[in-house]
């Protein structure tokens, strides 16, 4: 059946900035604001942009991102025709398949998916971004235009330029030059790793770049600037508001605290833009008498008898009586006992911090602000009764030491 | 697995609670925070591996039909069987409600009759239990019982009917207004598909109504009653009273975790709503909350459902407040139940006592 529009979400990154959390999870399956996982706000977006077609391309640690996307109904992807698709890497005939070597073999090895639809464009979404942004309005641009290829871009701050992939633009936002984390920046407007293709176009290319033995199979390396060399017509699409690439633990971090300032723009009680998950059924949160709670998210199923402040809270998690968590996220499961203390932390699901325990501190306790970060335990990892885990520290699930690169 | 069928009753009417039943039966009547009455019901069934579910429906079923939609938050939206809605009416007199369960049946006989299951499991959608099923049918195996009844060790509140039992689990005797003694009927019944038509066909023939007066009290010296004996939380809600009162022990914590074992999840309609914030300044203790609320003011011993809004400055105390309702600030509240969609606009003042709670019905703007 033929679509007009498919969308095909690279979800098999390692993730290895986020170290323990994703150790047994692909990055996309992370929980993020309490409610959801990451690959939620994408996928969301999608349904809430009219595609109903979405290709999800796994390869690492794939088992619980694809029972969490199951059939696809919590995002009404759940279709008689399209809906949402598992694509991990196969063998074709003659041992032919291998493991996705970059961003564009993925799509490559996908050609035949892609077909089956007959699609005049496809989307290219990451799993690691947290945004709310309708794709029909770049599908639009990009129609309008009549690019081969529409990039979404942002503004960011121009010291940060250097850290993104900048694209460099004339006046009808046509672009000219693509640089790859420039030292000096020509332009302010980054890449949001968010493509729009004609699918014919594309497709020639992909298979193009297969056949070059050199080329590292990545778009934002290889296809974007093959295009641009062929004087392709390539827009950019400029895309306003929130958008953060929770790719780090200090992003990951951040974008949970953002979540809790709606009016930073990142407001997931919007009615026009629902952020659907898959809910496990839990029964309603139950604050007891003495829950201090302020400043933050809570989820069904926890039970809070201590303090709360400043942090995002997932489902089924326990704080205990004369335990405070501040500015920290903590995922579905874990157990805060009583008397323990997390702060600047990310708590792992499943993670158990045991009674009067001490997790991360503020940054204003840090001798050395270089040497201070927050405190990380990996998911079911236990922290014994009264032990302290310095800020900066990571844990993994058995509870040994894992340094930052 | 799959070897019983579950029937629930869903018309029940009740003028003892008031406005809460102005637009909709006991049975869809929110309750417990984010769930229905029937999802308790529902739900065990659905936990004991019971994949074909009827619904009998008289009346007000509006709310329900929104509710159960095809019955895919519950599984069971199904090729075959699955949930199946039956709006009915007594065959004699269409315009009249149902006199008793088995005039509700005789209505419904010829879907009964294409059950695909060797046993039928009768319950109420007003109970709010988790009734591990599974168990109740192995009983109703292995003791060889024509029926089996459900029962609590003692006489529920709302429920007049005991049995009386023998030391191996037969009932000796069912007494309709009963005193202390004998074990309180759930009105949950385990029985062959063959038998419950049998049952049909007998009290259709002498125009018997009543499951309880003509089969249980009319047939006990013929048929084999077992009573299996529920030991959990049970509560049967047929007035505003026994609605506040039942729901404010859902703040107790034994309460809960017998309602919510998590070995048999209670499900319900999924909204995808977010995480509930808290913001700065709120106080919010010894309440249950949902999700998909913002909490600014002061919430203590309450109960709220998804999408309310407690604006910063108002107090809501020893309340209900039903979905989407909309408390501004400067408001007081207490032993009040707020039904869906309510505004209570900035400054109101509003008390009831915990022997009559205040009922504000649904839409309404105070």
């Amino acid at each position: 059946m033929k679509k007009e529009v498919v969308a095909m979400l690279l979800a098999g990154g390692q993730g290895s900035r986020l170290y323990v959390l994703t150790g047994k999870v692909a990055k996309p399956a992370i929980p993020f604001g309490g409610k959801y996982r990451i690959i939620d706000f994408p996928l969301s977006n999608c349904v809430n942009s009219g595609i109903d077609t979405v290709g999800v391309l796994t390869q690492y640690q794939p088992l619980e991102l694809n029972s969490y996307i199951g059939s696809g109904q919590p995002w009404d992807l759940d279709q008689s025709e399209g809906g949402v698709h598992i694509l991990p890497p196969y063998v074709a005939q003659g041992d032919q398949g291998t493991w996705y070597k970059g961003t564009a073999n993925a799509i490559y090895q996908n050609i035949g998916f892609i077909d089956l639809y007959d699609p005049e464009y496809v989307v290219i979404l990451s799993g690691d971004h947290i945004y709310k942004m309708d794709y029909a309005k770049m599908v639009d641009r990009h129609k309008r235009s009549g690019a081969a290829c529409t990039i979404s871009v942002m503004e960011v701050p121009w010291d940060e330029a250097p850290r993104f992939g900048i694209m460099n633009v004339d006046g009808e936002d046509n672009v000219v030059e693509f640089e790859e984390k420039p030292r000096n920046p020509k332009s302010n407007l980054a890449s949001m790793g968010i493509y729009c293709f004609s699918w014919k176009e594309l497709r020639k290319y992909l298979v193009e770049d297969e056949g070059d033995p050199v080329s590292q199979n990545d778009f934002g390396k290889n296809i974007i600037p093959n295009m641009l060399a062929d004087g392709k017509k390539m827009v950019a699409y400029r895309f306003a508001g929130y958008w953060k690439d929770v790719g780090t633990l200090d992003s990951l971090w951040d974008a949970n605290m953002d979540m809790l300032a709606r009016e930073g723009g990142l407001d997931v009680f919007d009615n026009e833009w629902p952020i659907y998950a898959r809910a496990p059924r839990k029964a309603p949160a139950f604050l007891g008498q003495n829950a201090m709670v302020s400043h933050s998210v809570i989820t069904q199923g926890s039970t809070i008898e201590g303090t709360v402040e400043n942090s995002v809270v997932a489902h089924s998690v326990a704080v205990g009586a004369g335990a405070a968590v501040r500015y920290s996220v903590v995922m579905p499961g874990a157990v805060i006992a009583p008397g323990a203390v997390v702060e600047y932390a990310i708590v792992g699901e499943g993670a158990h911090i045991g009674a009067g325990a001490k997790v991360g501190a503020g940054p204003e306790t840090a001798k050395d602000p270089d040497q201070w970060g927050i405190a990380v335990v990996g998911p079911f990892c236990c922290i014994a009764d009264g032990e302290t885990v310095a800020p900066n520290k990571m844990l993994d699930r058995n509870h040994e030491e894992v340094l930052r690169k | 697995m799959n070897r019983m069928h579950g029937i629930i009753f869903a018309y029940g009417k009740c003028e003892k609670m008031q406005g809460l039943v102005e637009h909709r039966v006991v049975d869809s009547t929110p309750y417990a925070a984010r769930y229905r009455m029937i999802d308790f019901m529902l739900s065990s069934m659905v936990n004991a591996g019971v994949m074909d579910v009827g619904i009998v429906m008289q009346d007000k079923y509006q709310s329900m039909l929104d509710h159960l939609g095809s019955g895919k938050d519950w599984d069971l939206s199904r090729k075959h069987g699955g949930l199946r809605l039956l709006p009915a009416a007594p065959k004699s007199d269409p315009s009249r409600g149902f006199r008793g369960k088995m005039e509700a049946l005789a209505a419904i006989e010829s879907y009964i009759q294409r059950i695909r299951q060797e046993y039928v499991i009768l319950a109420n959608g007003a109970l709010v239990c988790n009734m591990p099923m599974g168990d109740i049918l192995d009983e109703h195996i292995r003791s060889g019982a024509d029926i089996t009844c459900v029962c609590a060790p003692r006489r529920i509140n709302g429920q007049s009917t005991t049995y009386l039992v023998a030391g191996d689990g037969t009932i000796t005797d069912v007494v309709s207004r009963g005193g202390e003694e004998g074990c309180g009927a759930l009105e949950t019944y385990v029985m062959s598909k063959k038998l419950l038509l049998e049952l049909i066909a007998e009290c259709d023939g002498h125009n018997e109504c009543s499951f309880h007066r003509a089969v249980l009290q009319g047939m006990k010296d013929r048929l084999k009653l077992h009573a299996y004996l529920f030991t959990g939380y049970a509560a049967r809600i047929l007035s505003v009273a026994d609605y506040y009162e039942r729901s404010m022990e859902l703040l107790r914590s034994d309460v809960r975790r017998d309602l919510f074992t998590p070995e048999r999840p209670i499900r319900t309609k999924d909204r995808s709503d977010a995480s509930t914030y808290y913001g700065p300044g709120s106080k919010c203790i010894s309440s249950l909350i949902s999700d998909g609320c913002i909490i600014e003011g002061e919430v203590e011993n309450s109960i709220i459902f998804r999408g309310v809004h407690v604006a910063k400055g108002a107090k809501v105390s020893d309340c209900i407040v039903m979905q989407d309702t909309v408390i501004h600030s400067g408001v007081t509240l207490k032993y009040a139940i707020a039904d869906k969609n309510v505004t209570i606009t900035e400054g109101r003042t509003l008390m009831g006592h915990s022997s009559y709670p205040l009922v504000i019905s649904k839409f309404s703007v105070v």
